[in-house]
C-alpha cells in the first residue's frame, strides 16, 4: 500500500523531471552550436575575458552560499525556538524574509549580472566592429579583467540575499510542522529544550529542512549559471571549460530542486502520515 | 472518604490568567490533597486545560500568557525564579486528550523519560519499562511487540502507552487532561479503572467535561464555569448536595 503510493509519487515526479531535463538537453545542443559559430566568426574580436576570474569567484561565492544556507538554518532555529512570537526582532526579520522570498530568483540573477556590467563594462563593445590592434598578430586583443574586491563583495551579498531567506523560511516552516503535542509530550516528561530539539523536533523536521536547503542552493546554482551563460557568446577562448561549468550548474540546480520536492513528497513524515 | 487534613501537595491561591487581554481564569483558589483523584469539570472553553497547564508550567510556551496569584507545589512557589522547570515537570506529569506517541518503538517511548534523566543501562531501563507498562495494564498486550511502532496499537492502547510513558518518570502528580476524549466506551472504562488504581502511586488531577465520569473516578471535584471555580467539594457532596445553583444545574444537566 505504502510502497505503491511511493512508486506512484516517484513516477509522477519523474514526468516533470524528464520534461525539464529534455528541454535542457535541446537547449544545450542549440547553445553549443551558437558558441561554436561565434568562436569561428569572431576571430578578430576584442575579447574582454573576465571568465577566469569569474569562474574562480563563483566557486567561492557558491561556497559562501552554502554557509549562508547553514546560517539561515541556525537563524531559523533561534527565531523559532528561542524568541517568542511577539518579540519585535522576530517580527522584523520575518517580515523582511517574507519580502525577500517573494522576489523571483531571476531578478537576483539579473542584479548579479548588472553588478558585473557596472564593474567590468564588458559589453560596451558589443555590436561595434572592434579595432585591430597593432602588435597582435592574429588581430585578437584579450583584455583580462582583474579580480575586483568590490564586485566580488556585491556578488556575494546578492547570493546571500538569494539563498538565506529561503533557507530561513523553509526551516522555520519545518520546525512549525512538528505538531505542538509532540513537543509538549516531551516537555512534560521533563525534557529540556535541547533534548526536545535533538530527539523529537529535528528528526521529524529534517526532511523538510533538507528540502529547504536544497531549494536555496538550487537557486544559487541557477543564478551562477545565468552569470556564466550571459558571457558565453562574448567569450571565445576555451569554449570547452566554460559551457561545461554552465551545464554543470544548470543540472545541479535541477537535481537539487528534484531532491527537494522528493524529500517533501516522499520522505516527510508530516505528509506521509495522512496516507 | 477520609476527613483528616493533610499537607496539600498543590495549593492554588487567587490565580488569574490572561492570554493577551482575554481573561481565562478569574481568582481560582483551591488545594489538591495527596493520593486523591481531584476532578475538574466544566463545559468546553471554561479554562480547565489552561488551569492544569499552569501546574507544570506548560503555559510558559504560550505567547501573551500572564498571570497573577500563586501556585505552591509542596509549599514552594513553582513560578519562583529559582525553580528548575524541567525538574518540576518530571514531578508533575501530564497526559493529553489526544494520545501522541513519539515516532519510535513502544519500548523507546516508555524509556524516553528515563533516558533523558540520564539512565542508560539497559537492565535498568527494561525494569522501568516493564514496571510502567504493567502499572498501566498494557504489558501483556504489548510484550510481544515491544520493539514495534506504536502506530499498530488502537487509540485506547496508545493512550495507555502515554500514561505508561508518564508513569515511567515516577511523577508525584499526574494530570490527565480529558484522557478519554477520543476513546470509545470500553477503552474509557479501562482508563477510569486505571485511574482508581493509580492513587497508590501518585496524586491525580482528572480533567473532564463528562459529569458522570467525574462522579465515578474522583474523590474531590471542582466545577469551573467561565473561568471561575464555582464550587470545590468532595465529589459526593458536589454531586448530591451542591451549594451553588449553577453547580446544581450543571450536575443535573441543565447547564453547560
Amino acid at each position: 500500500m505504502i510502497r505503491s503510493e511511493l512508486t506512484k509519487k516517484i513516477a509522477l515526479q519523474g514526468v516533470a523531471v524528464i520534461i525539464v531535463g529534455a528541454a535542457l538537453i535541446f537547449f544545450w545542443n542549440d547553445l553549443k552550436k551558437t558558441v561554436m559559430a561565434h568562436s569561428q566568426t569572431s576571430s578578430a574580436s576584442r575579447i574582454y575575458s573576465i571568465m577566469p576570474s569569474l569562474l574562480s569567484d563563483l566557486n567561492l561565492i557558491l561556497l559562501i552560499s552554502l554557509l549562508a544556507v547553514l546560517f539561515g538554518v541556525v537563524c531559523a532555529f533561534y527565531l523559532e525556538e528561542w524568541l517568542s512570537a511577539t518579540s519585535w526582532v522576530r517580527r522584523f526579520i520575518e517580515s523582511q524574509v517574507a519580502f525577500l522570498i517573494e522576489i523571483p530568483s531571476l531578478l537576483y540573477g539579473l542584479l548579479a549580472v548588472a553588478v558585473l556590467f557596472h564593474y567590468t563594462g564588458v559589453f560596451k563593445g558589443i555590436g561595434t566592429p572592434p579595432p585591430v590592434q597593432n602588435g597582435i598578430e592574429s588581430g585578437l586583443e584579450v583584455v583580462v579583467f582583474q579580480h575586483n574586491t568590490a564586485m566580488f563583495s556585491a556578488e556575494v551579498l546578492i547570493f546571500i540575499l538569494l539563498v538565506m531567506p529561503i533557507a530561513l523560511k523553509t526551516t522555520q516552516e519545518a520546525l512549525r510542522s512538528v505538531a505542538t503535542p509532540i513537543r509538549e509530550s516531551a516537555y512534560v516528561l521533563g525534557a529540556n529544550q535541547w533534548q526536545v530539539l535533538a530527539k523529537q523536533i529535528v528528526p521529524l523536521a529534517f526532511p523538510r529542512m533538507l528540502a529547504g536547503g536544497c531549494r536555496a542552493l538550487s537557486r544559487a546554482l541557477a543564478a551562477a549559471a545565468l552569470l556564466i551563460g550571459i558571457y558565453i557568446p562574448n567569450h571565445t577562448t576555451g569554449t570547452r571549460g566554460i559551457p561545461d561549468r554552465f551545464m554543470l550548474f544548470l543540472v545541479g540546480a535541477l537535481l537539487l530542486s528534484t531532491i527537494s520536492s522528493f524529500l517533501i513528497e516522499v520522505y516527510d513524515p508530516a505528509t506521509a502520515r495522512h496516507d | 472518604m477520609q476527613t483528616e487534613q493533610r499537607e496539600p501537595i498543590l495549593s492554588i491561591r487567587n490565580l488569574n490568567v490572561w492570554y493577551g487581554d482575554n481573561q481565562i481564569l478569574n481568582s481560582v483558589s483551591f488545594e489538591v490533597q495527596p493520593r486523591q483523584v481531584t476532578a475538574l469539570i466544566g463545559p468546553a472553553n471554561c479554562g480547565k486545560s489552561t488551569l492544569v497547564r499552569c501546574f507544570n508550567r506548560l503555559n510558559d510556551f504560550t505567547p501573551n500568557f500572564r498571570f497573577t496569584g500563586e501556585i505552591l507545589f509542596k509549599g514552594s512557589d513553582m513560578y519562583a525564579n529559582k525553580t528548575d522547570v524541567t525538574a518540576l515537570r518530571k514531578k508533575i506529569g501530564m497526559v493529553f486528550r489526544k494520545p501522541e506517541p513519539f515516532r519510535c518503538s513502544i519500548y523507546e517511548n516508555v524509556a524516553y523519560g528515563a533516558r533523558i534523566s540520564g539512565i542508560n543501562q539497559s537492565s535498568q531501563l527494561e525494569t522501568i519499562v516493564q514496571k510502567s507498562l504493567q502499572k498501566s495494564g498494557l504489558w501483556h498486550e504489548v510484550e510481544p511487540i515491544l520493539h514495534g511502532t506504536p502506530e499498530q496499537l488502537s487509540i485506547g492502547q496508545q493512550q495507555l502507552l502515554c500514561i505508561a510513558r508518564a508513569l515511567a518518570v515516577e511523577p508525584e502528580i499526574l494530570i490527565l487532561d480529558e484522557p478519554c476524549g477520543e476513546l470509545d466506551p470500553i477503552e474509557t472504562v479501562k482508563i477510569e479503572t486505571l485511574v482508581r488504581d493509580l492513587i497508590n502511586d501518585c496524586t491525580l488531577i482528572f480533567v473532564t467535561n463528562k459529569r458522570r465520569q467525574a462522579a465515578r473516578v474522583s474523590d474531590v471535584a471542582g466545577l469551573l464555569y467561565h473561568g471561575e471555580l464555582i464550587e470545590f467539594e468532595t465529589t459526593e457532596k458536589l454531586f448530591t448536595n451542591p451549594q451553588d445553583t449553577r453547580t446544581e444545574q450543571y450536575v443535573t444537566g441543565r447547564l453547560g
